[in-house]
This record gives structure tokens, C-alpha cells and sequence, in this order.
């Protein structure tokens, strides 16, 4: 195991653009989905190539669902909750969830998308708390809630973008997890 | 009928606390998207709120499908076991309710079903379905600690990558499904 896992990791070092130049080019054109890693394969330490990489493309229209709502929940126009409040709530959940990965990477889109500048909309602190509770205990959740971000000036279409954001982290983080899980239990070295 | 714990598998209403799209005001994208969610979303609560933002929908909708229903790779209704104990762990009264009748219906048995809604960390009728509730139970609680020793055991009873696969987004699918019925609504039908 020994042997393998430091073969692992040196692989999983080396760079995106490095890797891509070792890839035949039969590998990038044969398959029927997109072949460059995703979010998902990026914040997992997964390139392509990789057997995991590879595996997830198993469920093609899993992965291509995934990076398509990652895209409309942060940049699909919703009246009162720009692409920077979604990104500041995408990070302030990835954080509070301990998962680092995700949350370098949207720090980076963050810095990206505001250019510098802190996004300053009057409901971002109620948005952060209904992510925050919604994202360590589901349960918490109540009309009262809800309620609170109405009066932060919330229609019901800002309301169901944001719950949808913050659900969709929930499950984002955890498909992380379970892949960087799998990484640290290779299918042949299995007991 | 198995009711314990506040958990059932009868047939529970959802009551949204948002307004729900008006049938009449759908534009033709709205219209689609709920036609490709689920064969009943039109006079659904649920799916007539998450229609205020049909792209959302539908991509949600599209994972959703591909987790829940794909041929192939780990058997639906293990995929369902896991929907349940997640539902179960996050308290998720009405989630519960389908998956549980969803498990049911697959299996053609409820021994499981009774078991996870008495106490999910130790439920299975084999070593198989006692390592899927564990698992998905790990994931759901603590995915910031999630390591090899969580796989181990999926990987002992000759789960495949792709099976674990399956069974990861069926645990991760139910973070998000569960938060979404438990923040935007709240089930109808039920002691509470």
C-alpha cells in the first residue's frame, strides 16, 4: 500500500496543465461526457485519468446535472441575490462544514466575481445565518426563518434560489468527502 | 403500516410555506421543466415552489433522476435504504415517509424500514444493509472526517467503485432533498 499511495500522491501533485500534456489523446476524445475535471473532481484531488475520475463518469448525467447546478444556482439572474451574495454564502458554508477545498474555491470565485470589493447587500447577514443553520442541522429549519428573510427583502423567488444554493452545498461537500474518502482507500489494496 | 419515533411510511401531504407557482401564471420553460421533474409535480407543493426557479429545477431534477432511477451499479433499493437513513437522521418526517414505502416496494419487505426508524445506526437485516445505514449516517453527520476507514467496509462486503459511487450520491442527494422539504415547508398529516 505504502509503494502505491506515494505513487498516489505524487501523481495528484502534479499540476492540471502538466497532467493534461500526459494524457493520450484517444482518452480525451472517446468519452461521451466532458473529460477535463470539474468542480467536484477539482476540490476531490481527482485528474483525469485518475481511476476515480473515471469512475464518477460511470453516472455521466450525475456529473454533467452537478456542474450544471453549480453554474445556474451561482450565475442564473435572481432579482435581489447577486452572484456575489451566493458566493459569499457558498463560502461561509463550505467553511462552517470544514470543507477546505471547496471553500478555496469559492474564495477564488468570490475574488473574481467582486473584483476586490466586499458585496454589501442589506440581507447578506440574514442570508448567512438561514445557510449557516440550514447547513450544521437541517431540523432548524421553521417558518420563522423564512419570515426573516422576507423582511431582509426576499421575494419567494430569491427565498427558493438561496434554499436550493445552500441545499445543493449540503450535497456538493458531501460527494467531496466521500471521493477524497475513497482516495484514502484504494479498491485493490482493500482488506 | 410502521409508525415509531415520529417516523411513518403512510402517505403524508407537504405544505409549502412559500406561495406555489399558479398553474395559470407558468411560463412554457416552468411548464417543462415541472413535466420533467416528476409525473405528478403540476399539483405538487413542493415541486410548484421549487418551479419559481426553473433552471435550478431543473438540473436538480436531473441528478436527482440519474441518482434515484439509473440502471446499473448499486440496487435501487439500496439506493432507497440510504435515501431513508439519511431522511431518518436529518429528522426529515416526510422524506422519510416516501422512501420508506419507496424501500418497501423494491425489497418487497419492511423488516429493514422498522428497524431504521427505531434506531438507524444499528439497523440491517445483513452485513450489507447494517454497512450502507452506517455509512450514509457517517456522511451525513461528519463529512468534514470522513476517511479509508468509512470505505473499508463497503469495500469488505465487494462494494465496486461505482457502487460506492452510487450510494455517495444517494447520501448526498438526501442533504439536499431533505433540506429543501424541511426549510421551505413542512409536512401535513402527521403528529407533530
Amino acid at each position: 500500500m505504502g509503494r502505491r499511495a506515494t505513487a498516489f500522491t505524487r501523481v495528484a501533485k502534479v499540476t492540471r496543465a502538466t497532467f493534461d500534456l500526459l494524457l493520450p489523446p484517444s482518452n480525451t476524445t472517446a468519452m461521451p461526457t466532458p473529460d477535463a475535471a470539474d468542480v467536484i473532481d477539482r476540490a476531490a484531488g481527482l485528474a483525469p485519468g485518475d481511476p476515480l475520475h473515471s469512475a464518477r463518469r460511470f453516472r455521466a448525467k450525475v456529473v454533467e446535472a452537478t456542474e450544471a447546478s453549480h453554474e445556474a444556482l451561482l450565475r442564473q439572474p435572481v432579482e435581489g441575490l447577486s452572484t456575489a451574495d451566493r458566493l459569499c454564502v457558498a463560502l461561509h458554508v463550505c467553511t462552517i462544514a470544514g470543507a477546505r477545498t471547496l471553500a478555496r474555491h469559492y474564495e477564488g470565485q468570490l475574488a473574481e466575481a467582486s473584483g476586490g470589493d466586499a458585496p454589501s447587500s442589506p440581507a447578506l447577514p440574514a442570508m448567512l445565518q438561514f445557510a449557516a443553520a440550514l447547513t450544521t442541522d437541517p431540523r432548524r429549519g421553521d417558518r420563522a426563518a423564512i419570515d426573516s428573510l422576507r423582511r431582509a427583502g426576499l421575494g419567494d423567488a430569491a427565498i427558493v434560489a438561496l434554499a436550493q444554493l445552500v441545499a445543493f452545498l449540503s450535497y456538493q461537500l458531501r460527494v467531496v468527502a466521500g471521493l477524497r474518502a475513497m482516495r484514502a482507500s484504494p479498491a485493490d489494496v482493500a482488506p | 403500516m410502521i409508525r415509531r419515533n415520529g417516523f411513518t411510511d403512510e402517505t403524508l401531504e407537504w405544505r409549502s410555506w412559500l406561495e406555489p407557482l399558479q398553474l395559470a401564471a407558468a411560463s412554457p420553460l416552468q411548464l417543462e421543466v415541472l413535466d420533467e421533474s416528476h409525473p405528478q409535480s403540476r399539483t405538487s407543493p413542493y415541486y410548484l415552489t421549487l418551479a419559481h426557479q426553473p433552471l435550478m429545477l431543473r438540473h436538480r431534477s436531473a441528478a436527482y433522476n440519474a441518482i434515484m432511477y439509473a440502471p446499473g451499479g448499486l440496487p435501487r433499493a439500496e439506493r432507497e435504504l440510504g435515501a431513508m437513513v439519511v431522511s431518518v437522521t436529518n429528522g426529515c418526517v416526510y422524506c422519510t415517509s416516501v422512501h420508506a414505502q419507496r424501500f418497501e416496494q423494491l425489497a418487497r419487505r419492511s423488516d429493514t424500514v422498522e428497524q431504521v426508524f427505531a434506531d438507524p445506526a444499528s439497523a440491517g437485516t445483513s452485513e450489507r444493509e447494517r454497512a450502507i445505514a452506517r455509512f450514509a449516517i457517517a456522511l451525513t453527520l461528519r463529512p468534514d472526517e470522513l476517511g479509508g476507514d468509512d470505505i473499508a467496509p463497503l469495500r469488505a462486503i465487494g462494494m465496486s467503485d461505482e457502487e460506492i459511487i452510487d450510494l455517495l450520491h444517494a447520501v448526498a442527494i438526501f442533504g439536499w432533498a431533505n433540506r429543501l422539504m424541511q426549510n421551505l415547508g413542512e409536512p401535513e398529516g402527521v403528529d407533530r
